[in-house]
Formats: C-alpha cells, sequence, structure tokens
C-alpha cells in the first residue's frame, strides 16, 4: 500500500493509487518491543549494538524530558491555582449562598420537580439565576482554559456539579438543543440523542444528586452566538413558555417549568471585557432573569511574575533559560502574543530542544530527583566521578544511582563533558579528572544565590510595579564587570551609556531595571523598607551568609527606630522643621546602608551565567543559529514556535540556489539563469513588478529566461545552424508546460491571486518582501 | 538591540507593500492579454506533466535525503507530546510519509490526503478508533470496556474522539498516527474541519504530523488550537519537489479555459468526489446519453431524482454538489425554451461514456 522505504533510494516522490484516497493506512502497527519502561541493564561491552545503544538514548532522553517537564509543568498548575484560589473561595461562598437563597425560597420535592404546574407559590427571587462574572481582563482566552477548568475542579471538590462548556458549545449551527446536549453530556456522562430539560430534572432528583448546587460554567460569554445564550437562559428560565409554545423548534424541551427551582443551575460566565458585554449579548429580557455577581482573575503580567518566580527562580536545581531566549519571550510576549500559554509551550519547546541537543542533560534528571537531598548528591556524584575514571578504560559508563537505574554513557556524551568550557576550572591537575563534586555545588550554590538575589531585588522592584520578567532578563545580561565596580554609580553610568538608544515603550532597559531599583530602595520609607526586610529574610533563609547580615539589618533597623522615636520625644518641643530633617536625614541612612548591603551581595555572589559551571547543561540559550533567524535572536525557538511561514516560503523562492546547492546556478549569484527551478524564476519575476502582474508579460519574460542558452550552449548552436524545427516546437511545448506548472505551484502557496472576471489578464501579488 | 531591528523589519514590509502598490498604480498597465499565449488544451498540459523533466532532481534527493538525520529529532518531539508541522516549498508528501514509513513503525500510520477535495474526518476518525481499538486489543489492555461496546461507525464524533483521548489503559505509549498531507488543503480549510483536526490532534492516543503549503496557513487556526490542541512544533523544511498530485486540482490559468473538459481530468476530479456526488452527476450523465439532442436536465428534474434515489435530502445538498461540478467545469447551465435553467456536460456522447464506465469501475 505504502511506498516501501528502502534506505539507499530517495524518499519517494511517486504518484501511486493511494494519492487519490481521501485517507488511507500507511501501516499498522509493528509488533511491540519490550516496553521503554522496563529498565533493562545494557549489555555494557563496547560491542554493545549501535542499534541498542541508540534506542537506549532516545528512551533516556524521553525519560529526561518526561521528569523534567511534568516537574515544571506540575509547578506551574500550581501557582496558578494557587493564584485563583482566593477568587475561587469567593465564588465557591457565593454559590453556597445563593443555592440556600434559592432552596429557601422554595423546597423542592420530588413530586413537584417533575410535575409539569404548580408553579411555586412564593418566588421573591423569582426566575432568576443567579450568575458570576468571573473578569478575566485578558482578551486571549486560551490562557483561562485551565483557569476554567481549575475552577470546575475546585467546584467539584466543595460538593457541587459542574460542566463546563465554551462559546464552540454556543454556535448558531447546533443551536440551543447543541449546548443542551453538550451538558447533559457533562452532567449525565452519557451521549444524549434527544436533549430535553426533563432529562436534566429527573437526573437531578435521584438521590445522589439532589442538595447539590449545579453549576454550568461558560468560558468566554463573549464569542457565544447571542441568540443561542438568549435561547439558552430563557430557557432556564421562567417566561420562556409564551414565547416558545409558538415557534419552538424543540417542542418537546417541556420548557414550561420553572427549571431555576426544580433544577437550581447557577451561571459562571468568563466575560473578558466589562459588565456592558452581557448587555450587549442579551437581550434585555434575558438580562432581567440574571442576578449578577462579579469576580475578578490576576492579570497576565501578574501570573507571568508568578510563573517566572515558581519556575525559573524558585526551582533552581532544574532547567534553566539564558539571557538571549529570556529576551526574546520576553518581547514576544509584550508586543506581539501576550499569552501565557506561549510562554509555557516555549518552555516546553526548550526543555524538549535542550534534553535532545544536550549529551549531558540526564545529569539534570538527577539534579531534580535528588532536589533538596544534599548529602544524597554528593554521595551520587562521587560515583559518578568514580564511573567517568573507569570510563576512561572502556569507552561506556554505566552509572548505577540510588534509585536503580542505570545511565549508559556512550562516548560522545562524555567527550562532551570533558570539553564544556565552564568545566576547565575544576579540571584536577593531579587525577586527570574533573572535580564533579565541586563544580555541582558551586552550580547549585551560585544558582540559589542569584535566585534569591533577583527575588530580593523583585520585592524592591514591586513598590514601583518593575515586572519580575523585566528584572529577570537584565539580570541575565548583566555583564561581569559591573559586578567589580567599587560602587554601582559605576553600574548605572554604564547603563545610562548603553542604553540610552532604548526608546521605545517595552523596550529592555529602557532605563535599566536595576538601577531604577536601587534608586527605589534609596527613596523607600522606613515603613516599606522594614517591610522588605522581612522579606529578604524570608527569601533568603538557606543561604547562611546573607540571611545573617540580613538579619543584622534588621535590629539595626529597629534599634534606629527606637532611637529616632526616642529622640522625637525629647524633640517634640523643639521646631518641628529640624525634627523633619533629622528623621529624614537618619532615615536615608538607613536606606544607604541597605542599598550598599545588597550591592556588596550582588558584587560579591552575582556572576554572569557563562562564569557558573555546567551552565551549558542548565541554561538553555540556543544562540548557534542567530545568523539562520533574520531578525531576531534565538532563532530556533522562534522558528520551532511561531514558524513564520509568509517570509520562510518567500525566501526558499528568493533563494533557491543555498538550498539546492547545485553547482549549475550557484555561480551566477543573483542572476537569473535557465537551470534555475522555474518556480523560483517564476517568483523572481515577479519581484520585478507592482501589485498586479500582467501574465502576458510574465509568462514571456519567463520563456526569454530559460530559453537563454548559456555561454557555451549557445557557441555550439552557431556550429550547428540546421536545428529541427520539430524538436524547436516540442521545446516550446516542454518550457511552457513547465511555466503552467510554476504558476500552479506559485498558486499552491498562496503567493498570488488568480485572474478574475473583471481583470482576466492580471495575477495579483499577494506578499511584499522577505 | 533587536527590537530595533525588529521595527525596521516591519517597516519594511509595509513599505515594500505601499511601494508595490505605487508601481502597479503608476507605471502603464499593459494591454496585453493573456490570450494572447500560444495556450494548450488542458488535456495536453495534463498529459505534458507526468512527463515534464523537473530541474536539480539530484540536488532535490540529496536534499530530501539530508532531512533523515533529523528523523530521530522529529520522533522524540512527537513523543514530547507535540505535533509536527512541516513548511517551506516543494512537496512534502514523500519525504512526511517516507518519515511515517521508516521511523514510525512502532505506531499504525493514517494518512489524509489533504489537497483531496472530499475528506471525510467522521470515516477517517472511525478508523482511527478501530485502529487503537486493534492495538489495545493485542494488548489486551481493555477487557473490561469492550463488553458494551457499539461499533464505531455508529458513533458520534463525540464519543470517537472521547474513545481515543480514552483514560490511559497503559503506560501512555499506545499510539495512531495520522499523517495530514496539505492540512490546508481546500477540503480542509473549513473551521469546522479544523476544530475536529485540532481535536483529534489533542487526543492523549493520537500523534499527528501535518504539511502546510499556503503561506497563511497559520491564519486557519487561533490560538487555542494552535498552542494546546495541535501544539505545533514547526519545521521548515524545503523540498522543491514538484507538487505533481497537489496541482491537479488547481485549474491550470494557461490553459484553454473554454477549451472541452476531458475524460481523464473529469474522471479524477469525479473520483475525489463523494459516492453521492458521483451518483448526482451520473444522473445528468444518463439524462444527457438518453438525450443527445436534448438542451440538457432541468435542475428541477435533477432534484426531484435525486431525492427519489436518496442522493439529496435537500435543495441546498444539491446546490452543494452542484457548486463542485461547476466549479471544475463538470457541468455546464444554459436555458431552454421555456426559460428553465437546463444542466448539461460539455463532453460528447463517446467521452461521456468512456467517463461513466472509468468512475463505474
Amino acid at each position: 500500500m505504502a511506498p516501501s522505504a528502502d534506505p539507499e533510494t530517495s524518499p519517494s516522490i511517486s504518484t501511486s493509487n493511494t494519492d487519490l484516497q481521501p485517507f488511507f493506512l500507511l501501516h499498522k502497527a509493528a509488533s511491540r518491543k519490550p516496553s521503554s519502561k522496563t529498565r533493562r541493564r545494557i549489555d555494557l561491552s563496547p560491542k554493545a549494538s549501535d542499534a541498542s545503544a541508540q534506542e537506549y538514548n532516545d528512551n533516556s532522553r524521553f525519560e529526561t524530558f518526561k521528569l523534567l517537564w511534568s516537574n515544571t509543568e506540575s509547578i506551574i498548575k500550581d501557582v496558578l491555582k494557587n493564584l485563583n484560589t482566593t477568587v475561587f473561595d469567593g465564588i465557591d461562598k457565593w454559590v453556597h449562598a445563593s443555592f440556600d437563597a434559592i432552596r429557601a425560597c422554595r423546597t423542592p420535592d420530588f413530586t413537584t420537580a417533575m410535575s409539569m404546574y404548580p408553579i411555586p407559590n412564593n418566588v421573591p427571587i423569582g426566575a432568576q439565576i443567579f450568575t458570576a462574572l468571573l473578569f478575566t481582563k485578558n482578551v486571549e482566552s486560551v490562557d483561562d482554559i485551565s483557569t476554567f477548568a481549575d475552577l470546575g475542579a475546585h467546584m467539584r471538590s466543595s460538593g457541587c456539579l459542574v460542566a463546563n462548556l465554551t462559546s464552540i458549545d454556543f454556535s448558531a449551527k447546533n443551536g440551543v438543543g447543541g449546548c443542551l446536549k453538550t451538558l447533559l453530556r457533562q452532567f449525565l456522562l452519557a451521549g444524549i440523542d434527544a436533549p430535553e430539560m426533563s432529562i436534566l430534572a429527573s437526573w437531578y432528583n435521584e438521590q445522589e444528586n439532589y442538595d447539590k448546587p449545579l453549576i454550568v460554567i461558560i468560558d468566554d460569554v463573549e464569542r457565544c452566538s447571542s441568540s443561542v445564550l438568549n435561547d439558552f437562559i430563557l430557557m432556564l428560565s421562567a417566561g420562556l413558555r409564551l414565547q416558545y409554545s409558538l415557534t419552538c423548534k424543540w417542542k418537546n424541551l417541556a420548557i414550561d417549568r420553572e427549571w431555576v427551582i426544580k433544577v437550581p443551575i447557577i451561571l459562571v460566565l468568563g466575560v473578558a471585557t466589562s459588565v456592558d458585554a452581557l448587555r450587549n449579548i442579551l437581550c434585555s429580557s434575558a438580562c432581567l432573569y440574571l442576578s449578577v455577581c462579579e469576580f475578578n482573575l490576576g492579570t497576565p503580567a501578574e501570573r507571568m511574575d508568578a510563573v517566572i518566580e515558581a519556575v525559573l527562580l524558585r526551582s533552581c536545581q532544574s532547567f534553566n533559560i539564558g539571557k538571549h531566549v529570556a529576551t526574546f519571550l520576553r518581547n514576544y510576549f509584550l508586543r506581539h502574543d501576550g499569552t501565557l500559554t506561549l510562554f509555557v509551550k516555549a518552555l516546553k519547546i526548550v526543555t524538549a530542544q535542550q534534553v535532545f541537543s544536550e549529551p549531558l542533560s540526564f545529569v539534570l534528571r538527577k539534579l531534580v530527583n535528588e532536589e533538596g537531598t544534599e548529602a544524597r548528591l554528593t554521595f551520587l556524584f562521587f560515583l559518578f566521578v568514580y564511573h567517568l575514571i573507569e570510563l576512561l578504560y572502556t569507552h561506556y559508563l554505566i552509572f548505577q544511582g540510588l534509585d536503580g537505574d542505570n545511565i549508559l554513557l556512550r562516548e560522545p556524551a562524555m567527550k562532551r563533558a570533558l570539553e564544556l568550557p565552564s568545566l576547565q576550572r575544576f579540571w584536577e591537575t593531579s587525577g586527570n579528572s574533573i572535580d564533579w563534586v565541586s563544580a555541582l555545588s558551586e552550580l547549585k550554590r551560585l544558582h540559589q544565590l542569584w535566585s534569591s538575589l533577583v527575588m530580593c531585588l523583585y520585592e524592591i522592584g514591586r513598590y514601583r510595579k518593575i515586572s519580575l520578567l523585566d528584572l529577570y532578563c537584565e539580570m541575565l545580561k548583566l555583564k561581569q564587570q559591573n559586578f567589580g565596580a567599587n560602587d554601582l554609580n559605576l553600574v548605572e553610568k554604564d547603563y545610562s551609556t548603553s542604553v540610552h538608544n532604548y526608546q521605545s515603550p517595552g523596550c529592555l532597559l529602557d532605563k535599566g531595571y536595576i538601577v531604577r531599583a536601587f534608586q527605589m530602595l534609596r527613596d523607600l520609607s522606613a515603613m516599606e523598607l522594614c517591610k522588605i526586610l522581612d522579606r529578604w529574610e524570608m527569601l533568603t533563609r538557606g543561604i547562611e551568609k546573607i540571611h545573617e547580615k540580613v538579619k543584622e539589618l534588621q535590629s539595626q533597623i529597629t534599634l534606629e527606630e527606637k532611637r529616632s522615636r526616642h529622640d522625637l520625644r525629647k524633640e517634640s518641643k523643639r521646631p518641628t522643621a529640624r525634627t523633619y530633617k533629622n528623621d529624614k536625614t537618619s532615615n536615608s541612612t538607613i536606606n544607604e546602608k541597605v542599598a550598599s548591603f545588597l550591592q556588596s551581595m550582588f558584587r560579591e555572589y552575582i556572576q554572569t551565567i557563562e562564569s557558573i559551571p555546567l551552565h551549558e547543561i542548565i541554561f538553555f540559550d540556543n544562540v548557534d543559529n542567530l545568523n539562520t533567524a533574520k531578525y531576531c535572536l534565538s532563532g530556533q525557538l522562534y522558528f520551532a514556535l511561531i514558524g513564520d511561514p509568509r517570509r520562510r516560503i518567500q525566501a526558499d523562492l528568493l533563494e533557491s540556489r543555498k538550498f539546492l546547492k547545485c553547482s549549475c546556478c550557484s555561480k551566477n549569484d543573483g542572476v537569473l539563469v535557465p537551470s534555475m527551478h522555474d518556480t523560483s524564476i517564476m517568483y523572481t519575476l515577479v519581484q520585478e513588478h507592482g501589485d498586479l502582474i500582467n501574465v502576458h508579460e510574465w509568462f514571456h519574460s519567463f520563456m526569454a529566461v530559460i530559453s537563454n542558452p548559456p555561454l557555451q550552449a549557445k557557441k555550439k548552436l552557431r556550429m550547428s545552424p540546421s536545428p529541427k524545427k520539430r524538436k524547436d516546437s516540442k521545446e516550446a511545448r516542454t518550457k511552457t508546460d513547465a511555466s503552467i506548472q510554476a504558476v500552479t505551484e506559485l498558486q499552491i502557496t498562496g503567493l498570488l491571486r488568480m485572474p478574475t472576471k473583471r481583470r482576466p489578464d492580471y495575477v495579483q501579488r499577494v506578499a511584499f518582501g522577505l | 538591540m533587536e527590537s530595533n531591528e525588529l521595527e525596521e523589519e516591519e517597516f519594511g514590509f509595509s513599505r515594500n507593500y505601499f511601494l508595490a502598490k505605487e508601481l502597479g498604480g503608476s507605471s502603464k498597465k499593459s494591454a496585453r492579454k493573456a490570450s494572447d499565449i500560444n495556450l494548450v488544451d488542458e488535456q495536453e498540459l495534463r498529459e505534458a506533466y507526468a512527463k515534464l523533466e523537473f530541474k536539480h532532481e539530484k540536488e532535490i534527493n540529496n536534499l530530501v535525503n539530508s532531512y533523515r538525520k533529523s528523523y530521530a529529532e522529529w520522533v522524540f518531539m512527537l513523543r514530547c507530546g507535540f505535533g509536527l508541522l512541516m513548511y517551506g516549498f516543494g512537496s512534502k508528501k514523500g519525504l512526511i510519509e517516507d518519515f511515517a514509513s521508516t521511523a514510525l513503525t512502532d505506531y499504525s500510520v493514517v494518512v489524509i490526503n489533504g489537497y483531496l477535495q472530499s475528506i471525510n474526518l467522521k470515516q477517517v476518525t472511525v478508523a482511527l478508533a478501530e485502529l487503537l481499538m486493534e492495538q489495545l486489543k493485542t494488548q489486551r489492555k481493555l477487557e473490561n470496556y469492550l463488553k458494551n461496546q457499539q461499533p464505531f461507525h455508529t458513533q458520534s464524533m463525540d464519543d470517537l474522539i472521547s474513545f481515543l483521548d480514552g483514560p490511559h489503559w497503559d503506560d501512555g505509549e499506545s499510539f495512531v498516527c495520522v499523517v495530514v498531507n496539505n492540512i490546508d488543503g481546500p477540503a480542509l480549510r473549513d473551521s469546522e474541519s479544523q476544530q475536529y483536526l485540532a481535536r483529534l490532534a489533542a487526543c492523549s492516543h493520537t500523534l499527528m504530523v501535518a504539511s502546510t503549503d499556503h503561506v497563511n496557513a497559520p491564519l486557519l487556526w487561533n490560538k487555542k488550537m494552535v498552542h494546546t490542541e495541535f501544539n505545533w512544533y514547526w519545521y521548515h523544511v524545503p523540498t522543491y519537489a514538484p507538487y505533481k498530485v497537489e496541482g491537479i486540482f488547481f485549474p491550470p490559468i494557461l490553459a484553454h479555459s473554454g477549451s472541452a473538459q476531458t475524460v481523464k481530468t473529469a474522471s479524477i476530479v469525479l473520483q475525489s468526489l463523494t459516492p453521492n456526488a458521483q451518483n448526482v452527476f451520473k444522473v445528468v450523465a444518463d439524462h444527457q446519453l438518453a438525450n443527445p439532442d436534448g438542451e440538457g436536465m432541468p435542475l428541477n428534474n435533477l432534484y426531484t431524482v435525486c431525492r427519489e434515489r436518496f442522493l439529496v435530502s435537500s435543495q441546498i445538498t444539491l446546490n452543494a454538489h452542484l457548486t463542485e461540478f461547476k466549479d471544475h467545469e463538470l457541468v455546464k447551465t444554459r436555458r431552454n425554451s421555456d426559460g428553465e435553467d437546463c444542466l448539461y456536460i460539455p463532453l460528447s456522447s463517446d467521452a461521456l461514456q468512456k467517463l461513466i464506465h472509468e468512475i463505474s469501475q
């Protein structure tokens, strides 16, 4: 069925009968190999077959990735969940209060719930549906998918019955029947062909469901079809009877009952903009039925900072990103995308790329596994060193970890380990091996210091709304010599000269966030300073040296405060202006002390990423492909993430010789030669036109290019003056065919708009410039 | 620095656009007609394509072969949960099918030819579900699940998708792989198809590898689809291979537009249509063969006959078929003496008989 793959021949470009089938089975799964999970002991001898070693490598990489990513993912999930806890708790309280209100209004029982008409006698809240509006403050609903899923889970855990719907369920095509179907599917956990509210009612009245609030969460209310949403709300509430009995397509829906009372549905609607959105979507009669309460989620920037703090700074034993990648992501977040989802996806890509391309990435696995257990880690790497030496003899190394799994280190990995520039310092002169233990503990220590100092700085920045993302990027960019300066003023100077050309908002280093943070520190009031020191005290726990000094500072401040209070009492009778001045000077001296402390910490402990041992493994900063990406750093990530087909397909066509590397065309750089790829010639010709291209001219210039024979051929032609006419016409035909094929290919890529009836002789350009 | 470059690029882009517009407006428009070119018949063209020698065959082969060393990375990214999206100029059909048949042997692979006009995603999903079921059966992981199981083709799309997305019966290594040639192809361009494809890609038991050729392909997806469902990992793999099959369904601009459709092209188009559409076409053809001198089949008659034979359920579906026919010039309309719209096939009786014979096979 499939073109059989022969490794020697090229991937077939053949047309077979499967080409015209809408879909076909290429092949079935081969009989499964023993699962990758079963940990086997690999044959240690150098004879071990390459294939099995390759497979083992693949699996080892995959396991590393799985571990790293599941770790990161769970951190992100927890952070986001924690951010929303207060809002979720608020909604939870409100739901239960509303449910009580509904039930207080009228206690439904089994008989009345199912009967047609006893409309409840006292309905003070009428047919009102309790509705929570959850403002997401984010136009991109993609970030909120997980928020709403979390909310659903939260409500379920507090004893509610929940259905999560999205705007797709409220499409005009499926109508209210479609959304009812999804609703029933989620509540009843079964597909139902003829959706009816009565099914929901009878299900709700089953013993195990009764007494629980029913919550319907709709993600992005603004994108719902307004008519469907109106119908849905009217259906839930009373009053629908009159409108629908005449026109309803779903006559058998049995809508003429007070569903709110019998089936106490509570709505939670995700709104991106403002409360007006609801009024715009719903008709006034539907709005009347809603009893609205408002809740607010955090902004995307807040979430971003929380994620960065948790993933990149707090969990410092695992994987991290370098300055180019960080800056690229920051710029893309602020200027283009604005979603956390893209950031998280980028992190995932980065993790995968790093694990795949870095032979030593399995070390990360160890770091994650052993997080927090220093003693074990050290022991583990003693073993590691031991086996490293062993490797010198065998070229293969098996690493018996404490958890019983084996890591096979092959020669390339070892070579790589020995060549890591950041490890050169740790070469032991005597033993001809690397002092892994100190290298790793150094890595860990420095990373921890680095992270906690960034966090300390961020604590100050919070007072003036400096985002962690900005600070983080700038810290990564700091150069070593800045720390050697005796005074931070030098650093400041350095910035002011180096950043003056960044004027536009959103640009990094607008005025140097670090410098600004230091300035702020000097201007803070005593109260704020106290608070910051308290936070620092918490942040630096576990880092003895800094922690001690922070405590010292704290005690100094309290002393100062006492003294100033004392002075204040003493001087209360003296003129006030002087008191104020005194107060200010004492305050600023404290601020200065704190600032100089932080400065000294920076000088002492912050090193550039490049000087951290093993940073190649820990920090992903793919700069190799800088040159391939024309306008952005960290090219590989950019293209994996966004692709940019518009630019690149054009580049493919205009620079075909770069890819094809043929001998015939690459000589004549920039000149059209007949041997070039037809479509490439055709598209290069397009560049000479405006937005409209006359097909006739275009065709003829193409013909001119391809019939312009190279010099040698021309000579030959002159020597043999009797070419056969028939052959000529055949050649011309082939050329026409080629041009037509080229146009078709341009059509497929969408770079041209085809002639229309209005302008039958012109094609239109769609893309302009690379 | 990089941000400045970025802005520069953006300005450059818009500047180019206006320059091009200006150029188009100011320079004297050429009055030369496309029809002045010595055109050929579409039929001849199609035949010529097959024989056309493509330049740089060797280099193209080398280029395509050079991607083989990336196969390991591609498989790794697939396993990491990304969907692979191949883009770049040139037909990637050969490349990704080669990738699937050499590197994805552990998984069952279904190929969807997105460049064709009629793709029924429900059928594809049923096939995928059956494959997965078979795979799980051999691993004896489904004993409880199988007891009260309906056949797949009677299940709704939602049920099928939830089966493919089903609970993890195993170590998470049971996958079926979907390869989509031209995910931006004409039949898959509507948002519903893309939604279904996205949901398929998001299932826990499916892997997706797709290729795209159109420069505006990303416009088909919203952020949710791109980042959470398809979870694309873009790979730039220009092949420069000729778009042989993919190009068949594009009406060529340089062919005689008025020239008679020939049996071969018509049958290729018809074969790519649904059986119902083919049968509708046959109804028109039968009528034309029965009344060789008539003006064609009146539209109302066609609708009645098709309804009687359960080929269409409403005028809308019939119109959809007819639009398809008209787009490919399989059928044309003209007024008869009574002022009715009549449909006829622009082929001679012999050719028509041959065509009917070909598609009936």
